[in-house]
């Protein structure tokens, strides 16, 4: 777990720098077109806010509530929003992405312990996504099901 | 194919069938895949094996996002047909790619320093062919969500695409106005002229169901005019004739009328619900 800090210290504090690299990626990437006429300046704030909240449960011994919780919201914004479920995953995935290419740019796991903290870090990072992709599909497809109940009702 | 893999890919082809047990055993009593737990164990077995036989394919494809297609695909449509949440199936995806590194870290594959560098190359690779598969099967969920939508209302589309229905609303008030126009002079004609009241207000359905079909239930005020009009006609002209035959007809224009724009008016949401969905 302490091997993780580094990483996590990296996200809380450069989490604006983070989602400024996500965001330039997000609006040309093939697989999320619903962002490409985004304004980057309502979306970075969105990805900063993810990272930060991330951050406070990186080393929560039980996170999956924790990212329960503020995964739902978001689930409901991006919902809200009308994102195409899977594109909304798949910028997740790049926010993952850049987690990673921003812990790599910033050269911190550069000795063989270092390395081993890497691994180590990328673990704790994956579990985390695997918790947050897991709480974001269920409350999206849960909104999903209850708009299409809602409308059938009408 | 990058070299770190390969000691990955060559342990998953090896022992393909020995995870996807494992894997089997976690996905069917995990808490967050309840849904697996009542699948045959020999199903759940083999959809392991194609996700761990599909390394070797995207390792040797010029596209490997192309080719996570040929498992992404064929498991979404099994787990869409077996009713699996979406949520359950990605987290078996997700069980999917644990069990692959459980596996190699149980057989000590990355051990020494140099190794260890090589298992985070490896555990990258893993990542992104999880990525991609993910990112697929939601893709291909959604689609065949769309389907079922089409299908089943596709009834409405016809109801939709229609030429009586998609008559702009400026013809629909004038051809409107001709219909109640020849109306008038129909009932004038037989009420004041022949001195009858045969068959000629079965005629009157004409602009009763396209007002309702057009209108739903605001299409009944049609209805009511018409009613009122033959009655009216019957009191001025036709004093001799019995008057409750006019009056059976006038409430079956009503009722009809009422009738037809109620179940437009249904049809109506489920066109806007189809319409909210593409």
């Amino acid at each position: 777990m302490l091997a993780s800090l580094k990483l996590l210290d990296l996200m809380a504090n450069s989490s604006e720098a983070m989602a400024k690299q996500w965001a330039k990626e997000v609006v040309k990437n093939p697989k999320t077109p619903y962002y490409h006429n985004s304004d980057q300046d309502k979306i970075i704030p969105q990805a900063a806010e993810f990272y930060q909240k991330l951050s406070r449960v990186y080393t929560d011994k039980d996170p999956f509530t924790a990212i329960k919780g503020f995964m739902g919201k978001f689930a409901e914004a991006r919902f809200k929003e009308k994102v195409p479920l899977h594109e909304a995953l798949y910028s997740i995935i790049l926010m993952r992405r850049h987690i990673w290419l921003y812990a790599e740019f910033q050269a911190i796991f550069i000795s063989i312990i270092e390395q081993h903290q890497a691994l180590d870090s990328q673990l704790r990072t994956i579990l985390m996504f695997d918790y947050i992709t897991y709480a974001f599909t269920e409350k999206y497809w849960e909104l999903m099901n209850l708009e299409f109940a809602r409308k059938s009702k009408k | 194919m990058q070299a770190y893999a390969a000691k990955l890919i060559d342990l998953i082809e090896l022992k393909a069938e020995k995870i996807a047990k494992q894997w089997a055993v976690d996905v069917r009593k995990h808490n967050r895949t309840p849904s697996y737990s009542s699948l045959p164990l020999d199903r759940v077995i083999e959809r392991g094996v194609d996700f761990y036989r599909l390394f070797r394919q995207m390792s040797l494809a010029d596209v490997p996002y192309e080719a996570a297609k040929t498992f992404s695909w064929k498991y979404a449509k099994e787990c869409y047909q077996e009713k699996i949440p979406l949520q359950e199936a990605v987290y078996a995806l997700i069980l999917l790619r644990r069990n692959l590194w459980l596996y190699a870290e149980f057989q000590g594959v990355f051990t020494s320093a140099l190794e260890q560098q090589q298992a985070v190359e490896s555990l990258n690779r893993t990542i992104l062919m999880y990525d991609y598969v993910s990112y697929q099967v939601i893709e291909k969920y959604q689609e065949m969500i769309q389907n079922d939508v089409d299908k089943n209302i596709g009834s409405i589309k016809l109801v939709m695409n229609n030429p009586i229905s998609s008559i702009k609303n400026i013809y629909k008030s004038g051809l409107m106005g001709i219909l109640i126009l020849v109306a008038c002079i129909l009932s004038y004609y037989y009420h004041a002229i022949l001195g009858t009241g045969v068959i000629f207000t079965h005629l009157f359905y004409i602009p009763i169901i396209l007002a309702a079909v057009w209108w739903g239930k605001k299409g009944i005020f049609v209805a009511i005019f018409l009613a009122g009009l033959i009655l009216a006609s019957h009191v001025l002209f036709l004093k001799a004739v019995p008057f409750v035959d006019d009056i059976i007809r006038a409430l079956m224009f009503i009722v009809i009328g009422g009738v037809v724009g109620w179940l437009m008016d249904g049809i109506k949401k489920i066109e806007d619900m189809y319409k909210a969905t593409i």
